[in-house]
């Protein structure tokens, strides 16, 4: 009888190839995931927003038998989008909270209030703050952003109580709008936005908007600057025109390149310096840099620029198999952070899980994004997109997407500002319904 | 580095399939679709060089705006109740910019006449 080699019993599984540049054995998981039912298979899902709830519903939708849980600290999801309605006045912070009961109830999803510490994907196991420790054949990771404290000088938990981000909606949505309230007529709001890549491309401006809607009514003394960390936002033509027109010498735009770039800031005298000058004012909204979720990082997700590399045709992690990256954390080619991204790769990373677990190549992916902005109550603008995945990451489709038109009249605008509502409306509904 | 040639692999292998599905067969060989559509009892038949899945992948865009399954719960328009041709149709022309949309077109700009024909198909056939 010949001897059988180590490498034999490798050649023969499979195992050489499969472990090859990830050093870990595949083949060897890959059967144990085959052996049990595919359809009584653990998904477990970090992040109960847009991203991580989207898919969760949509794993269950495809594969009702699935066994899903879905790990979310909060009981409660207030959401970024329209939280710059509730700073401005015209919408509260009901309007903007999800709950998960549907989730659990009727969509029989596991719904954990915790919060996912660690993960070894070696092991396929999650570590909960409560000391719990979860297995999983499929691990999602949708934990949105985490701001870079310190990126600007002194900006950190504690100053921003006194310049608030508002940035993840929240205890911070109201208190930005409880010093926009508080303020003088005659006094000046400044936002520091955020350079690329960020959450919203085009919620700085958009939070300048109805802010000076807000000022018009009531502060109509008061001037909104906004300091730059770029040369260029998302929009920009539309919202400059739009501010020409709403709210005439109220917002001045300070770009990167004429000194708009924030380097430190200092809540006794209230200003922030910038390269080429100091500016102070009234109140103070701080929208610092931006990178993937903590989790992220603690699962060794992530590349040099801080946030996680993934295959454009499943949102699969490239640094760990068995493990989807999706939302604000995942490097998503063309497609901008936003609640509408998350959501469109929630549905296409789960949809490529079920393939998975079946033995089946996964489905030609498509993504989508549409993202409203208003100007007004009445005067909303969009931005649309169409996504594929190419072997160069994911591509808007040509001749897709763009700008709402430049020369659209009042009744354009406000068919908009009507399907804003309708968008969130639906879109909430679609994940968390 | 791997793991994106793999991805590029699987695109390739993917557009050759469909490649494979829409060319024309050989005189005498039945029609693989065709024969597929009438053999089975499914709902919403895919088109030629659209997987079922990858329909499904197409629609699912749609909902985020239109609502889950597209019943809309809001201010924009649901889906439900339309046929699969009325469907279609709009999207072509809203394609075209022979119909007036605000966002409509140029979200179906994205997407190619067979692709639009694979998601209206699957949006008609969900259930009511």
């Amino acid at each position: 009888m010949e001897k059988f080699t180590r490498r034999d019993f490798l050649r023969l599984t499979g195992a050489g190839a499969a472990t090859g540049a990830l050093g870990f054995p595949l083949t060897l998981h890959a059967e144990a995931t085959a052996n049990k039912d595919a359809k009584r298979a653990h998904v477990v899902i970090i992040g109960g927003g847009f991203g991580g709830a989207t898919c969760a519903k949509y794993l269950k939708l495809q594969e009702p038998d699935l066994n899903v849980t879905l790990i979310e600290p909060d009981k409660q999801f207030i959401t970024c989008p329209f939280s710059n309605y509730v700073i401005a006045g015209f919408r509260s912070m009901r309007n903007i909270t999800q709950r998960y009961d549907v989730l659990e109830k009727k969509h029989d999803i596991q719904v954990v209030h915790d919060l996912a510490l660690q993960v070894e994907a070696a092991k396929r196991k999650v570590k909960l703050k409560s000391g719990k420790t979860l297995s999983y054949d499929r691990l999602v990771v949708s934990p949105g952003v985490d701001l870079t404290w310190g990126a600007i000088k002194y900006y950190d938990p504690v100053t921003a109580n006194y310049m608030p981000h508002a940035w993840k909606a929240g205890p911070q949505t109201l208190l930005l709008r409880k010093k926009l309230e508080a303020m003088r007529n005659g006094g000046r709001f400044i936002i520091v936005a955020p350079p690329n890549p960020y959450r919203c491309p085009p919620g700085p401006y958009e939070r300048a908007s109805v802010v000076a809607h807000y000022f018009q009514r009531y502060k109509p003394k008061s001037k909104i600057i906004i300091l730059d960390a770029k040369d260029e936002f998302s929009k920009r033509k539309l919202f400059v025109d739009g501010w020409q027109k709403l709210y005439p010498g109220m917002i001045e735009w300070v770009p990167g390149s004429k000194g708009g770039t924030a380097k430190s800031v200092n809540i006794s005298r209230m200003t922030i310096e910038t390269e080429l000058d100091t500016f102070k004012g009234d109140v103070i909204n701080v929208i610092p840099p931006q990178n993937a979720g903590r989790i992220a990082y603690m699962a060794g997700l992530e590349d040099a620029t801080g946030w996680c590399p993934v295959n454009p045709m499943t949102f699969e992690s490239k640094k760990h198999k068995g493990v989807y990256v999706i939302g604000d954390a995942a490097i998503a080619g063309e497609m901008p952070k936003s609640g509408f991204s998350a959501n469109s790769q929630g549905k296409i990373a789960a949809a490529a899980i079920v393939a998975e677990l079946r033995g089946q190549p996964p489905a030609e992916a498509s993504y989508a994004n549409t993202c409203y902005s208003l100007l007004a109550p009445d005067y909303g603008i969009s931005i649309a997109g169409v996504y594929r995945a190419t072997p160069e990451g994911i591509k808007t489709v040509p001749e897709s997407g763009g700008m709402s038109p430049m020369d659209a009249d009042a009744d354009f605008r406000a068919e908009e500002a009507k399907f804003a509502s309708g968008w969130y409306a639906s879109i909430t509904a679609d994940t968390w319904g | 580095m791997k793991r994106v040639t793999r991805a590029g692999a699987m695109l390739a292998l993917v557009s050759i399939l469909n490649a494979c599905q829409t060319s024309p067969s050989p005189p005498g060989t039945p029609d693989p679709v065709t024969a597929s559509a009438t053999s089975h009892d499914k709902p919403a038949p895919a088109k030629p060089g659209i997987t079922p899945e990858a329909a499904r992948n197409l629609a699912n865009n749609c909902f985020t705006c239109h609502g889950p399954n597209g019943r809309s719960p809001g201010s924009i328009p649901s889906l439900t109740n339309l046929s699969a041709y009325t469907i279609a149709r709009k999207l072509k022309q809203f394609k075209d910019d022979d119909s007036f949309s605000t966002v409509m077109g140029r979200q179906a700009k994205g997407y190619r006449d067979a692709e639009i024909e694979a998601l209206a198909n699957y949006i008609a056939g969900l259930k009511k």
